[in-house]
């Protein structure tokens, strides 16, 4: 399912310069540029959840000290991933451990459809890294009351743990510490515009996922095993 | 030319929530809400350069210690500013300065327009808070390297600059020269994305933002002063 051409969220698009700054292209440039001198042991690739992690403290105390790069661009869905790692992002570097965090910008687009994308992302690294893990990250609850983006989150989470399980070289992780209360909000204190993350936020989030990735990067060789 | 209903830029517009999970409107609320609950000497309006800025310590060190509001929204424009401006963020409190930052995102509108917007929300704010003083911050370089949105900011700014002077008690702080280098770049070190800044470029501009605010609230009317001597 994942190179369906009919899938917009799996077919590799480059994000256009409607603004006319060249932001999008700039950044991809560059990391594929920084990619040619650094040998990183973890790579985070995503949308802005995973470039804003870069910006505050918790990634300087928890994944700098593991060799982690950041390959993270704000308004990303699926298809601007697939296309960046597919035009020279992974071509220079041999992570142990991808991890990967992208879907809750893809609109209109149906939870299969999206986990599809996902799906074909996790495929691409599996190509282009055939000793990487690649963790993929739950997509978080969204808005500050229960609203239809929620649901599409939680039902892409789903189906991407589904098809993950079958995978040796890819897991799944819940990052969610439960930012939905029990009246059904979210606090602005750990998302503060009900989609991004504060640097608490980030804390109880990046936690775990540390606890992970060491665990990963311990294990030896488990793809070659399976 | 003639009015200002003829600019768009100066059209008060609600975002539209097009995702489908209110967040806009969440916001605007809870900042609403605010105004009910605080009493701040400093509001800071604008889009997200406003809004990321209380995500650093810069906010906690600097700012929070003011008694500031924060009421940025990423993505607004000066039209969504001035809508949540009309509705509700300016009621309940009696701020004694106002910064403004906005305008980056309005893609649609020229220089001309963006400028004319900004001075718009100015006066808007001096008429619903006439013993306030304004900060209007001038808006940054965008992109890795020039480009016409780069352009379109400095005309802006330009444009602010000779039109802020004579309204009164309203400052006009740009730090745009701060974040070129000589060869024309924006390195990534003051905005990871060519656009946001990093703690790094939110400490560039908060040193002389602050002396302004000190300034502000420090100030004490001509006549006092004299007497104190
Ligand atoms: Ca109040």
């Amino acid at each position: 399912m994942s190179s369906d051409d009919s899938n917009p969220a799996a077919s590799p698009t480059p994000c256009q310069d409607i603004q006319g700054d060249g932001r999008w292209m700039c950044m991809h440039n560059r990391f594929v540029t920084d990619s040619k001198g650094k040998e990183p042991d973890v790579l985070f690739v995503g949308d802005s959840l995973v470039q804003l992690l870069h910006e505050f403290e918790v990634w300087r105390k928890l994944f700098s000290p593991l060799h982690a790069l950041n390959f993270g661009i704000g308004g990303d869905a699926t298809q601007h991933v697939l296309w960046r790692l597919g035009n020279g992002e992974l071509d220079h570097i041999s992570p142990k451990v991808v991890v990967l965090w992208v879907g809750t910008n893809n609109h209109g687009l149906s939870p299969h459809q999206i986990c599809g994308g996902i799906m074909a992302i996790v495929k691409l690294i599996n190509q282009k890294l055939s000793h990487a893990h690649t963790l993929v990250l739950g997509l978080l609850p969204r808005g500050k009351n229960p609203n239809p983006l929620r649901e599409r989150n939680a039902e892409v989470n789903e189906l991407v743990q589904g098809e993950v399980a079958a995978l040796p070289h890819a897991s799944y992780l819940n990052v969610d510490p439960g930012f939905v209360h029990t009246d059904g909000t979210i606090w602005h204190q750990d998302l503060y515009d009900y989609l991004h993350l504060t640097p608490q936020a980030y804390q109880k989030v990046c936690e775990p996922l540390h606890d992970r990735i060491k665990a990963l990067l311990d294990q030896p060789a488990e793809n070659q095993v399976s | 030319m003639s009015g200002e209903e003829q600019n768009p830029a100066a059209v008060p517009v609600p975002v539209q929530d097009v995702q489908g999970d209110g967040r806009w409107m969440s916001q605007h609320n809870r900042f609403v809400q605010e105004c009910k609950d605080a009493e701040p000497d400093v509001l800071f309006v604008g889009d997200s350069m406003i809004q990321l800025m209380q995500q650093y310590e810069v906010w906690r060190e600097l700012f929070s210690p003011l008694h500031a509001l924060n009421f940025g929204i990423g993505g607004d424009t000066t039209c969504n500013v001035f809508w949540r401006l009309q509705n509700g963020e300016l009621e309940n409190i009696r701020p004694r300065v106002v910064v403004l930052w906005v305008g980056t995102n309005n893609h649609e509108h020229n220089a001309e327009q963006v400028a004319g917007g900004i001075l718009t929300i100015t006066q808007y704010v001096r008429s619903c808070l006439p013993r306030s003083k304004v900060v209007v911050l001038g808006l940054l370089p965008r992109g890795e390297r020039s480009n016409p949105l780069r352009e379109k900011n400095a005309a802006v700014n330009n444009l602010l600059r000779s039109a802020l002077d004579r309204m009164g008690p309203v400052q006009f702080l740009d730090m745009s020269a701060a974040f070129l280098h000589s060869d024309g770049t924006v390195s990534v070190r003051d905005m990871f994305d060519y656009l946001h800044l990093t703690a790094g470029g939110y400490s560039t501009i908060a040193t002389p933002l602050h002396e302004l605010l000190l300034q502000l609230l420090d100030d004490i009317p001509q006549e006092r002063r004299a007497s104190l001597v």
